[in-house]
């Protein structure tokens, strides 16, 4: 089998054709390779959640993906929720405004996870918020804020 | 020159929001593993898959024949090169622990570093270390603290007798005589296993040569970074200030990025050695071996209570299973010694006694974790204070309140030597009973009872000693006695302010606390205000985040500091102005006369004070930058009483909670949203400490949950929605802040520990062994064989 592959991908709208390891993985590629480090890897065993990344719309853990596996896809980091004119995405907001994280390390799966939560159900009750984040650990805060923080983003219907 | 501070609207006591986490929401943190120099060497460690061995042979020739590999160096190559870590000494120690950075003759815990591999890359370097054979030669391993000290056992090392790298024996008063006399005497036995402060960033470092002017610079997951220094250049021969440490952001410490290990100081050595930048990062697998464990203890109490439940006296024998060496600097003192010294916390106990023992096994060694100690004191003697109360048929809340020292009482010496002072133990327990409506949850508790439903319910309270200060040991004998640390401020050219310490935040939001306590004290914007904690080539001494201190020292130097450059900035702005200096203040960053009739902007008077220097007498420019130290002298108690009701499925043994009320005394605050974060927190880690989180080894020191998929914590399913109350009382330090990083995980593993027992006692159960895993539930039930 080859050692190294060509893979086209889109992250975050930009377009990249690279060679790389078959061994690698989406989350070594996004940071080593795009040095795009604010995605996060806390076990790479999947799971901890804090590498979770949006690969066709839908959350992967980016430590038990290849990086050859998103041949075609489009992928979203956290670097990549900002608005083109560089305003918070409204969870980036919330979770700032409810002081959802703490030393930070969890936030990129947390943000993720819970952005692709409102978009499948934009009026979640808290068991839904509490039940959809369950496999993203967060060490710091006990999730109260950050499952404060979700909702303060559901009542304003701008799931995004 | 006025006094009056806070023309502002006062920052302190608001939940500002803090700008230093916006990196972190966007995506542009630094932590450690984003640091990445050209040219950089990566690092792995080969470790011992065997608990206990004599190392017969290394043999890495295969591995150094590896393409990309640089080297492999072994523990015998160090000998005699670097200084290896010696156990301080201690008051109390027992037998001295040398532990080579990379193991020589013997390995004595799975996980032990033997040798580490530098090669082009990560993948390399693992690669490399698979080629490496070792020639392990098994020996007897110590796996019970219990079965270690005695005199037949097995030693971990040589010079250790019975293992004990600690001992204590303390009496107070006549146990004895109050045992004899009391109207009842109730024993227990508690038992708390094995834990990891599993911070979701694992420890890592990157060293480098020759980095700006330093010899050696080391960015390092770290929170005592010019502590880290210091030993960096003790044991590489350096001189300290040819040293940079650097912490860069931080995915969690809570104690276990407290201590030294060995494998940041190998890697210093490669990249002085190399000359190259080296980069080291702890993977999962590593970090569950590789970095302290916490707890492990085995505790036997008693307690002599009058007939009305009033404590006469108290004594207990503590075993901690501390591991293979004494951890770097803390010593192996701090799980035995605390928790026993510690064990009477808010009450008054007139007569105490205890034999605490940390006896050295063939384990990952046990280090600082959140509210060390403590948590399993307290849950032990909560425990105890539940059985006292059921004997006697008094209320478990009417117990408590009858021997907690209560504020008309202080201040009050415990028989532990403590004095309580400036504490709010009654008013918390008041205040959660009343918010939680305890009397309603006791008749819910009877309704479930005769649905057939098993409902529990606790109550703990405890106190936590914070921002200990030099007369106030944190860890007790040891060499350690940190209690003074320092604040620069520094208003820079354009009137903007820098504060800048070495209290590197874990999460913790100190800069963001730092700016509320400066702006309040000068005047000064908080946008105007930006603070660097992190970098001892840019901060003034400081020993660090740790204990629950860093708001308090920070805190206090900021107020110290800002009163002589408030002093300063006045006088050159009165002169400036043109009046005399009585007649001017500081607000919203300009100098205005009282009457507001003339003003200038700090950036004016700045810029001229710098730039225009000749213009200005030289008395009233001395320069805007002051550094100030601040020692609190002792430390201030924080308290709390939570409030528990679980649900026990008896079929299952599943332990729900049900309601979580929280009350807790944290002296002034600074940021009450902060502040909820980190007691809530707090509590989500005694949850798991509680019901979930075991590191479990098997009988030859094999560990047998090294993934996250068995070592479980809380999920957000896991933790309830918290009722949290305040019943604040300023302390005695400046600015009445006290630490409230700690305490909430100790009454969380205690309010629950009670509850579960409250629920299992309805029938006739009980349990003495945490985390209350469905099993041992269930064995507590009498469902499955093996009791409690």
């Amino acid at each position: 089998m080859a050692r190294e592959q060509r893979i086209q991908v889109t992250v975050n709208g930009r377009a990249y054709d690279k060679v790389v390891p078959v061994r690698l993985s989406l989350a070594d590629f996004i940071r080593e390779n795009l040095y795009l480090t604010g995605t996060h890897l806390g076990c790479e065993h999947g799971v901890c959640g804090a590498c979770t990344v949006l690969m066709n719309g839908r959350s992967v853990r980016s430590c038990l993906t290849l990086a050859v596996q998103a041949e075609g896809a489009e992928i979203v980091t956290i670097e990549g929720l900002r608005a083109e004119d560089g305003t918070r995405h409204p969870m980036q907001q919330a979770f700032h405004e409810n002081f959802a994280l703490q030393c930070g390390y969890c936030t990129p799966g947390m943000l993720i996870t819970a952005i692709e939560l409102l978009r499948e159900n934009p009026d979640p009750s808290e068991l839904e918020v509490r039940e959809a984040l369950s496999g993203n650990i967060c060490r710091c805060s006990g999730y109260q804020a950050i499952v404060n923080a979700v909702l303060a983003v559901a009542r304003q219907g701008a799931a995004g | 020159m006025s006094d009056t501070r806070f023309v502002n609207q006062r920052a302190v006591g608001t939940s500002v929001l803090p700008d230093e986490a916006i990196p972190l929401v966007e995506g542009f943190g630094r932590f450690l593993n984003d640091i990445q120099l050209p040219g950089t060497y990566h690092v792995a460690f080969l470790r011992s898959q065997h608990a206990h061995a004599r190392l017969r042979s290394v043999d890495a020739s295969k591995a150094r024949m590896l393409p990309g590999v640089i080297k492999v160096l072994t523990g015998s190559e160090l000998l005699g090169k670097v200084e290896p870590f010696r156990s301080m000494p201690n008051r109390f120690s027992g037998g001295e622990s040398v532990q080579h950075w990379l193991a020589v003759e013997k390995v004595r815990f799975c996980g032990e570093a033997i040798c580490a591999v530098v090669a082009e890359s990560r993948a390399i370097a693992e690669d490399a270390v698979e080629l490496i054979e070792v020639d392990y030669d098994p020996l007897p391993v110590v796996s019970d603290p219990r079965m270690g000290e005695k005199d037949d056992s097995a030693l971990v090392h040589d010079s250790c007798t019975n293992n004990y790298l600690i001992k204590r024996e303390y009496e107070r008063g006549d146990v004895d005589e109050a045992m004899k006399a009391a109207h009842l005497v109730v024993k227990r036995k508690f038992r708390i296993g094995r834990k990891q402060a599993l911070c979701l960033e694992s420890r890592g470092c990157v060293a480098a040569y020759r980095e700006s002017t330093f010899a050696l610079t080391v960015w390092m997951s770290h929170q005592l970074p010019y502590v880290v220094r210091h030993y960096l250049g003790k044991h590489l021969g350096l001189h300290e200030n040819e040293v940079r440490v650097i912490a860069p952001h931080t995915g969690g410490g809570f104690g276990q990025k407290a201590s030294i290990y060995p494998e940041e100081f190998v890697c210093a050595h490669l990249a002085l050695a190399l000359r190259r930048p080296v980069k080291w990062v702890e993977d999962r697998l590593e970090n569950m071996v590789a970095s302290t464990h916490a707890r492990d203890q085995y505790i036997e109490l008693q307690a002599a209570v009058d007939r009305e439940g009033h404590l006469l006296a108290l004594s207990s024998d503590i075993w901690v299973d501390v591991g293979a060496y004494s951890t770097y600097l803390w010593s192996a003192g701090m799980e035995p010694l605390q928790t026993a010294g510690l064990m009477p916390g808010p009450y008054k106990v007139p007569a105490l006694r205890y034999r605490t023992r940390g006896v050295a096994t063939n384990k990952t060694p046990v280090g600082p974790y959140r509210a060390v100690g403590r948590p399993s004191a307290s849950a032990s003697f909560e425990l105890l204070l539940d059985e006292v109360a059921r004997r006697l048929e008094i209320d478990p809340v009417e117990l408590r309140q009858r021997n907690l020292i209560a504020n008309e009482e202080m201040p009050y010496r415990n028989s532990n030597n403590l004095v309580h002072d400036h504490v709010n133990y009654v008013p918390c327990l008041k205040l959660s009973t009343s918010k939680g409506d305890y009397a309603k949850l006791r008749e819910e508790q009877k309704k479930a009872q005769a649905n057939g439903r098993l409902r529990g319910i606790g109550v703990s309270c405890f106190a936590e000693l914070t921002g200990l200060g030099t007369t106030t040991a944190v860890g007790p004998g040891t060499l350690l006695q940190p209690g003074r640390d320092a604040v620069t401020l520094r208003l820079e050219t354009s009137g903007v302010l820098t504060v800048a310490a070495a209290l590197p935040s874990q999460g913790q939001r100190i800069m963001t606390a730092m700016r509320q306590v400066a702006a309040d004290e000068l005047g000064i914007n908080l946008e105007d205000i930006t603070c660097i904690i992190n970098d001892t080539a840019t901060a003034p001494y400081g020993f660090g985040t740790f204990a629950s201190r860093t708001a308090v020292f920070g805190s206090g130097a900021v107020i110290k500091a800002a009163k002589e450059l408030r002093q300063r900035i006045l006088a050159c702005g009165a002169f400036l102005l043109g009046v005399p200096v009585e007649d001017v203040t500081i607000a919203n960053s300009v100098i205005h006369t009282l009457d507001r009739g003339k003003s200038i902007s700090l950036r004016e008077m700045a810029e001229k004070s710098y730039f225009s220097a000749k213009d200005i007498p030289e008395e009233l420019n001395p320069g805007f930058e002051v550094t100030s130290f601040y020692d609190p002298k002792r430390g201030s108690f924080a308290a709390g009483a939570h409030l528990v009701a679980v649900d026990v499925d008896p079929e299952t043994g599943e332990v729900k909670i049900v309601r979580y009320v929280a009350t807790e005394d944290v002296g002034t605050i600074i940021n009450p949203s902060v502040v909820e974060g980190q007691i809530i927190g707090g509590i989500a880690q005694g949850i798991g400490e509680a019901l979930l989180e075991e590191i479990v080894y098997d009988e030859q020191g094999q560990p047998r949950t090294v993934t996250l998929a068995d070592y479980l914590v809380p999920s957000a399913l896991d933790v309830p929605r918290i009722e949290l109350h305040h019943a604040n009382t300023p302390s005695a330090a400046l600015g009445g802040f006290k630490g409230c990083g700690e305490g909430s995980i100790i009454g969380a593993l205690s309010a629950i520990s009670c509850a579960v027992a409250d629920a299992l006692s309805q029938r006739g159960g009980d349990i003495h062994e945490f985390p209350a895993t469905p099993e041992r539930v269930l064995r507590g039930l009498g469902v499955l064989p093996g009791g409690a």
